[in-house]
């Protein structure tokens, strides 16, 4: 186990230095630059032409990466073109946002998933399975812009019951916000994952070693909750890792419409203004996370079922 | 003294099929009764009735009475008896552990659940001879061999503390050493008056174990008794074999494989065999000895090897660069078939195609020649028409011999090809093998079984990590084994015959609850030249039929 997380760790150390070079190379592809898109506004050819050598954008793209590179390991992170503050501080400041909304959705995801799952495959191809099934697919099946206006036109517009937006509202103070973002998020989540779990849970139920346990005894509910249920969560597991970047997708899309100023807010505003630097940042500060989780995904997996061919 | 138990005019139906037909046993503490009889003669599903279990759309009926309560009554409750009274050990145990749970870890759910919160894991680790340290009980089942996984899925069983033990097929997948030391384990349990059902194929382990014999056939039995009920054996002399140097056919010289490339890990070495025209080369070892590796080379699919192969003089390539008159003259019968067969095409069709693809049969002739083959190996066509899915373990393997043989191959290497055999099928195999034998084929015929490959190979050769540790005709080998690995094999090859009988002698008190047609099995003096048993070719019906016209449809 310590071995193969060791393991791990240096393979996402090799990742992460490939992956700060294809941020850097596709942000670098992006049309025009940040004193481009000023140009159009109030700029003179010449002025443009100034302040893109100030910025240091007429520079060698090598000597740009380097540049950045070498700052990126020390952590720093660049300055913004645009607002001229500092791109951490940008990061700090959208990324608290959606990380509340990313962990209030798992929180009712998982616990969600796992137990429509284990109803699903305990009764497979029943009566209560298929309709499960059916909403659940329903739900995945509709894209969450739709499933977003519909919710406010209930909740908010008509009932009043929920505010419709985030604008200028404090979080720890109004948990209500999150109740409508989250139920946007949930639908093609929990679909995902309760098909997983379902299979698995119908996978262990057939396996040999929960038969053999049947036999010898161990009553029904035990029999769900200690042997099948750790063998039937790692398809689960490994699927949250992966729909990962689907809930990003997801994230973008809800905080738009509910004016929620997160990551994918500063992402959309810094590309738009050709904000390289800000863009770059929050790019690998995403890599990251999405390294971090796949790895504790792997790990977890290990953990609940130790078989290391399982993941190699 | 009562029986645990009491089954009396046992059926099982579903929809029109009888799987099971009034079927009465009993089983007694401290003593072993033996459901006999090949894969699908309802053996299994009888055994699970003492559970409360059956298949789905199964109904079951007559009288099952376990430990003073009876199932079969409304409102009996099976849980009561399920590992508390009642473990079953699936064929395979080894497979049916939870890979997510320490082992230490589940023995000791079970033990709690059963003994009132007792903790037994090192007790029942220890019965199942384990050790019960600490760190052994915070491994997972991945971390221990097949073998001690075996043990494990035991444990488990006796965590519960049962009073009656079902094995279903224990011998399977056991090299004969191993399933030596089963016996004397067994014996061991019934000792401490554990009264064991042992549901098998295997007549030798149930002439060496049982004291109560049940013999069923299609869901009936017929015959029940002592082990006296079994089918007699036919006794065969190993064969004296051959001495001369013979024009060799198939040659290998200083064959060394590995397992890793450029030598490391090594699990040949060194290895000279002589396969002359005609004859037959038997090779023995326990498991992980190299047998199988040593197949593997002369059929040209382990690449990782040294020294020279030559067929007919000509040097012999690796199967991928060998020609196809070199391809169809050796020809490879491995251990596990199923794999190797296509899931969407009928069996024949499949058979047939070696024909086809190897001597340019037509169609039409190949498919005839392959019916006739596998019914001479006691496959009916019936049977063949049916994709590999639908056909038992047993059927599948002589369906593979009968695809190597269409080949019509010059050298025939065959991979324990009789383990998923009963007595019949086996004695169907050797006596087509023989025959084709006369007419010219060499063998290069591979068993753990040393009695077996005795009775049908010209000259033994004995493995041990990866060496020849011995070689020589088979009735030297058998009557003066030089080498200790041999002296085991030669022990182990006198399972259920006089061998056992003789060292072993009765190990528990009878007690005088045995029925009066059961005999003690008596000692038989040994020969000088120690016999091994190989089944007739004609056995009594008992066993012919359920063979063959039956299968278990397996997924």
């Amino acid at each position: 186990m310590r071995s193969y997380a060791a393991q791990r760790a240096a393979l996402a150390v090799i990742q992460l230095a490939v992956l700060s070079i294809l941020v850097f190379l596709l942000t670098a592809l992006l049309p025009g630059d940040a004193a481009d898109m000023r140009f159009t506004e109030t700029l003179t050819p010449d002025q443009v032409a100034r302040l893109r050598s100030q910025l240091g954008l007429d520079e060698p793209a090598i000597e740009r990466f380097t540049h950045w590179f070498g700052n990126v390991l020390t952590g720093d992170l660049g300055t913004s073109l645009i607002s001229g503050g500092s791109v951490a501080d940008i990061v700090k400041a959208s990324v608290g946002a959606t990380l509340v909304l990313t962990l209030a959705t798992l929180a009712v995801v998982v616990p969600l998933a796992v137990v429509l799952g284990l109803v699903m495959g305990t009764r497979e191809n029943g009566r209560l399975d298929r309709v499960i099934t059916s909403i659940t697919l329903a739900l995945s099946a509709i894209p969450d812009f739709v499933i977003a206006v519909v919710l406010i036109t209930l909740f908010s517009l008509k009932l009043g019951w929920l505010p419709a937006t985030w604008v200028g509202g404090d979080l720890p103070a109004n948990p209500a916000l999150l109740v409508l973002p989250v139920a946007v998020l949930l639908g093609r989540t929990v679909c995902l994952l309760s098909r997983q779990v379902r299979a698995g849970t119908i996978n262990a139920l057939n396996a040999e070693y929960v038969v053999q346990a049947r036999r010898l005894g161990v009553p029904r509910r035990q029999l769900l909750l200690r042997h099948v249920l750790p063998n039937a969560a790692v398809p689960g597991v490994q699927e949250l890792a992966r729909t990962g970047d689907t809930l990003l997708g997801g994230v973008l899309v809800v905080e738009a419409i509910f004016a929620i100023p997160g990551f994918a807010t500063a992402l959309v505003d810094g590309v738009e203004t050709r904000d390289v630097p800000v863009v770059q940042g929050l790019t690998l500060v995403l890599a990251v996370a999405a390294l971090l989780i796949n790895l504790a995904a792997d790990l977890v997996c290990n953990r609940l079922v130790p078989r290391t061919e399982l993941l190699r | 003294m009562k029986p645990l138990v009491e089954v009396r005019g046992l059926s099982a139906v579903a929809g029109t099929a009888v799987l099971v037909d009034g079927v009465d046993f009993k089983v007694w503490p401290g003593q072993v009764t033996a459901l006999v009889g090949a894969s699908g003669s309802g053996k299994t599903t009888s055994a699970l009735a003492l559970l409360g279990e059956h298949g789905r759309g199964v109904r079951l009926s007559g009288e099952v009475r376990v430990d003073g309560i009876d199932l079969m009554s409304n409102g009996a409750d099976a849980a009561a008896v399920r590992g508390r009274v009642v473990a079953y050990m699936p064929q395979h145990p080894g497979s049916a552990l939870n890979p997510a749970r320490r082992i230490g870890t589940a023995i000791g759910e079970l033990s709690r659940l059963h003994n009132h919160g007792a903790d037994g894991v090192v007790e029942a680790l220890r019965a199942a001879q384990l050790p019960g340290d600490r760190s052994t009980q915070r491994r997972f089942p991945h971390q221990f061999s097949g073998g001690q996984r075996q043990r494990i899925a035991l444990a488990q069983a006796l965590a519960c503390r049962p009073k009656v033990l079902v094995l279903d097929e224990p011998s399977t997948g056991l090299d004969s050493i191993t399933r030596l030391q089963l016996v004397s384990e067994l014996k061991e349990l019934t000792g401490q008056g554990l009264g064991i059902l042992l549901l098998s194929h295997d007549l030798e382990l149930v002439r060496a174990l049982a004291q109560y014999v049940v013999v069923l056939d299609a869901g009936r039995v017929i015959d029940a008794g002592g082990t006296d009920v079994l089918p007699a054996a036919t006794k065969l002399r190993p064969r004296p074999g051959t001495t001369g140097t013979p024009t060799p056919l198939l040659q290998a010289m200083n064959l060394t494989a590995s397992l890793r490339a450029r030598g490391r890990d090594p699990i040949l070495q060194e290895v000279e065999l002589t396969v002359p025209p005609g004859g037959c080369v038997g090779v023995v070892g326990r498991s992980g000895s190299g047998k199988t590796t040593l197949a593997r080379c002369l059929a040209g699919l382990h690449e990782r090897h040294t020294g020279r192969i030559t067929l007919s003089d000509q040097p012999l390539p690796v199967l991928r660069k060998r020609s196809a008159e070199q391809a169809r003259r050796v020809q490879y019968v491995w251990q596990e078939v199923r794999g190797s067969f296509d899931e969407r095409r009928r069996v024949d069709d499949q058979v047939a195609r070696t024909a086809e693809r190897l001597r340019g049969v037509s169609r039409v002739d190949a498919k005839a020649e392959a019916v006739a083959t596998l019914a001479r190996l006691g496959v009916s066509a019936m049977v063949a028409a049916r994709p590999p899915s639908q056909l038992s373990g047993g059927e599948l393997q002589r369906a593979a011999i009968a695809r190597a043989l269409l080949a019509r191959p010059d050298v025939l290497i065959c991979d324990e090809i009789t383990t998923a055999l009963d007595e019949h099928g086996t004695a169907l195999v050797v006596e087509l093998l023989t025959e084709l034998q006369d007419s010219g084929m060499a063998l290069v015929w591979i068993s753990h079984d040393l009695g077996l490959v005795a009775a049908v190979a010209d000259r033994v050769l004995v493995l041990e990590v990866g060496r020849v540790v011995e070689e020589g005709p088979p009735a030297t080998v058998m009557a003066k084994p030089a080498h200790e690995i041999t002296e085991r094999l030669v022990r182990a090859a006198r399972l259920g015959r006089s061998g056992v009988a003789a060292s072993d002698p009765d190990p528990g008190p009878r007690t005088p609850a045995v029925p009066e047609d059961v005999v003690p099995e008596g000692a038989v003096p040994e020969g000088a030249v120690p016999e091994t048993v190989v089944p007739e070719a004609e056995p009594p019906p008992v066993l012919t039929s359920c063979a063959d016209t039956r299968s278990e449809p397996q997924r």
